[in-house]
C-alpha cells in the first residue's frame, strides 16, 4: 500500500494541472454523484489521499441531508446507463434529485463544485444535459481536460464568469483539491 | 425443427463416440504447481467438450487466492492470451492464482460465427511457429445439444434477453444450473470451483469493438463501442477498480473507464460471482477490430491502433494494477515475478512471452 502511495505522489510532482485557485473551498464537503458512474467514487478515492473531510453517498435526497452542516458540495458528473440502472432510476429523476440538492447547497450559503473525472468518456447527450442544467448554481468547475476539447466546459465557465481548474489525469484532481481547499 | 434436433443428436453422439475433445496449445512454466480441470468441481462435465484445464500457481506462502479467466468468449483473443502469458512466464511469491485460460473451450474450439478471422492464427514465438485460437462468442451447438430458444432466460431471476443464442452464452449464465443446459452447467461448474477454491478475487478477461466512429450504411456517423477500455466491477469491488485504473492511466498513459455491475441485467459474471461465493469479481474489455461488425477486413494481431499487444499487455497490467489496488485496501495481496508490463509488452513484442 505504501509503495502505491508513494508511486502516486510521485507521479504527481509531474502531473500536468492548469488552473489558477480563484476561489478558496471549505471543509466539510459533502459529495454525490450526478449520473451513477463511478465517477463519484474515484473522487473520493481521491479525496482520501489529501485528507478531505467529506461525506459521500451517491443517492443523497434533499430531504434527508442537513446542507447546513456542510461548506462545499460536489457534484461528479457522469451518465452511465449501468449505473442508473443498478439504482433503479432514469435520468430524468437523477437530475431532479441532483437539481434538489444544489438548490438546498444553494440556500444554505455552501459552494458548489461540477467535476468531470471521468474525461471524455463521459461526455454525451445525457452527461452534458446534467452538466447544462446545474450550470447556473455551478461556483467552479473541475474538469478532465480531454472532457473540455470542444471548448463545452470552458464556454460555460466563460459565461457564468466563474473558474475552471482542469487536469490531464484523474489523479492530478489531488492538486486540484490541494490548491482549491488549501491543502 | 425436428429434422434439425435428430442432426444435432447424432452429431452429439458422433463426438461423444469419438472422444476427441479440443485441446489448445499451453506451454506452462515453472509457475505452474498444478493441473486440474473444471470436472473436477463438478463431475457432469468430464468427458465433454466443456471440460476445460485449470492451472494452479501456489507459492506455498499464505495470501489470498486470485482466479483469471480468459476465453469465457472465444474470439476475445487477448483474454486467451494473456492467460497464457501469465501460465507461461509468471510465478506467484505470496498466495495462489488460479488460471482458467479457456474457461468456455467448446466456443473456442469453432471458428467465430463472423467467419472473418482464421480460426488458427500463426505466430512467431521464441520455440517458432504457434498458433492462437480465436474461436466463437458462444458454445458449440453440437455440444449444447438442443436447439436455442426464441428467447433467452436467466435461470433463476427471469431476466430475459430477445436473442435465444444467448442461452450458449457463458456470461449471461451465471450462477448457473447443476441440472441444466451444458452452458448452464459450465457456469455452475465455475461457482463450484470458486467455492472450493475459495478465491478472493477474480478477473474475467473480455473485449469488445474498438471505440473507433465509423460512417454507416445511411452516411451517418456512428459512436464506436461504448465497452473499449472499461473495467467492470462488482459494486463490493469498485474502490479497488477505481484506484487500479487510476494507476495504469498515471503509469501506462492508457485511460480506461470504470462501470459498476447493473443490478438488472442478471448472469454476468461480475455480478453473479461476487453474490454467489463472496469473491469479488472484475470483467476488463480492450478493443478488438475484429469485434467491429462495420469493418470487412481486419487484423486481430497486427492492426495500426490496436494490435494484440497492446490489448494483451493492458490486460497484463490490469492484472498487476489490481493486485497492487487490492493490497492498498485489503491489507495483503498476490505478489508475483514475471509478469510483463503494459510498457514491457510493447517495447518487447508480445511473442517473445509465449513458450
Amino acid at each position: 500500500m505504501k509503495k502505491l502511495l508513494l508511486t502516486f505522489f510521485v507521479v504527481l510532482c509531474f502531473a500536468f494541472v492548469s488552473f489558477a485557485a480563484e476561489i478558496l473551498l471549505e471543509e466539510p464537503v459533502i459529495v454525490t454523484s450526478a449520473g451513477q458512474s463511478p465517477g463519484a467514487l474515484q473522487f473520493t478515492v481521491v479525496a482520501k489521499m489529501v485528507s478531505l473531510d467529506y461525506k459521500f453517498d451517491k443517492l443523497y435526497k434533499a430531504e434527508d441531508v442537513d446542507m447546513s452542516q456542510f461548506k462545499t458540495f460536489v457534484i461528479v458528473v457522469g451518465a452511465s446507463g449501468k449505473g442508473l440502472g443498478a439504482a433503479g432510476i432514469d435520468i430524468e429523476v437523477e437530475i431532479n434529485r441532483v437539481l434538489a440538492l444544489a438548490r438546498e447547497a444553494k440556500d444554505n450559503g455552501l459552494k458548489i463544485v461540477i467535476c468531470n473525472l471521468e474525461g471524455a468518456s463521459r461526455r454525451g447527450e445525457s452527461s452534458d444535459k446534467i452538466v447544462t442544467t446545474l450550470a447556473p448554481l455551478a461556483s467552479v468547475y473541475f474538469v478532465k481536460s480531454d472532457a473540455n476539447e470542444d471548448g463545452f466546459f470552458t464556454n460555460l465557465s466563460e459565461e457564468a464568469g466563474v473558474p475552471m481548474a482542469t487536469f490531464e489525469m484523474t489523479v492530478g484532481l489531488k492538486d486540484v483539491l490541494a490548491q482549491y481547499f488549501g491543502k | 425443427m425436428k429434422m434439425k434436433a435428430i442432426v444435432v443428436v447424432l452429431l452429439v453422439l458422433a463426438t461423444a463416440a469419438l472422444g476427441s475433445f479440443f485441446r489448445p496449445d499451453v506451454r506452462p512454466g515453472y509457475g505452474v504447481t498444478g493441473i486440474g480441470w473444471l470436472s473436477d468441481y463438478f463431475a457432469p462435465l468430464k468427458g465433454t467438450n466443456m471440460d476445460t484445464p485449470i492451472y494452479f500457481m501456489d507459492s506455498g506462502v499464505e495470501g489470498p487466492t486470485f482466479l483469471l479467466m480468459g476465453g469465457t468468449h472465444g474470439r476475445e483473443l487477448s483474454g486467451t492470451t494473456a492467460a497464457l502469458v501469465f501460465i507461461e512466464n509468471v510465478v506467484v511469491t505470496k498466495g495462489r492464482v488460479i488460471v482458467m485460460p479457456f474457461s468456455n473451450i467448446s466456443g473456442v474450439s469453432i471458428p467465430d460465427e463472423t467467419g472473418k478471422a482464421l480460426h488458427f492464427i500463426q505466430v512467431e514465438t521464441k520455440s517458432g511457429p504457434r498458433f492462437l485460437v480465436y474461436g466463437d462468442r458462444r458454445t458449440d451447438p453440437a455440444d449444447q445439444g438442443i436447439p436455442d430458444p426464441m428467447v433467452f432466460k436467466h435461470a433463476q431471476s427471469g431476466f430475459t434477453l430477445e436473442d435465444g443464442t444467448e442461452a450458449r452464452n457463458l456470461n449471461r449464465q451465471y450462477p448457473g444450473v447443476a441440472d441444466g443446459n451444458p452452458t448452464q452447467q459450465l457456469a455452475y461448474a465455475i461457482i463450484e470451483m470458486i467455492k472450493a477454491e475459495k478465491v478472493d478475487f477474480n478477473l474475467d478477461m473480455h473485449e469488445s469493438g474498438t471505440p473507433d466512429k465509423y460512417i454507416d450504411e445511411r452516411g451517418n456517423t456512428r459512436s464506436g463501442s461504448s465497452l473499449a477500455y472499461t473495467l467492470v466491477c462488482h459494486p463490493d469491488a469498485l474502490e479497488i477498480g477505481a484506484v487500479a485504473i487510476m494507476e495504469i492511466e498515471a503509469f501506462y498513459g492508457v485511460s480506461m473507464k470504470l462501470e459498476e455491475s447493473n443490478l438488472g441485467y442478471r448472469g454476468l459474471s461480475h455480478l453473479e460471482i461476487r453474490n454467489a461465493t463472496g469473491s469479488l469479481s472484475f470483467l476488463s474489455e480492450t478493443p478488438n477490430p475484429g469485434q467491429d461488425s462495420w469493418r470487412k477486413v481486419y487484423d486481430v494481431i497486427n492492426d495500426p491502433d490496436y494490435p494484440l499487444k497492446h490489448r494483451v499487455g493492458l490486460q497484463l497490467q490490469i492484472i498487476q494494477s489490481l493486485f497492487n489496488a487490492y493490497e492498498m485496501l485489503m491489507g495483503e495481496t498476490v505478489l508475483v515475478t514475471g509478469l510483463p508490463s503494459y510498457n514491457e509488452t510493447m517495447e518487447n513484442g508480445l511473442f517473445i512471452y509465449l513458450n
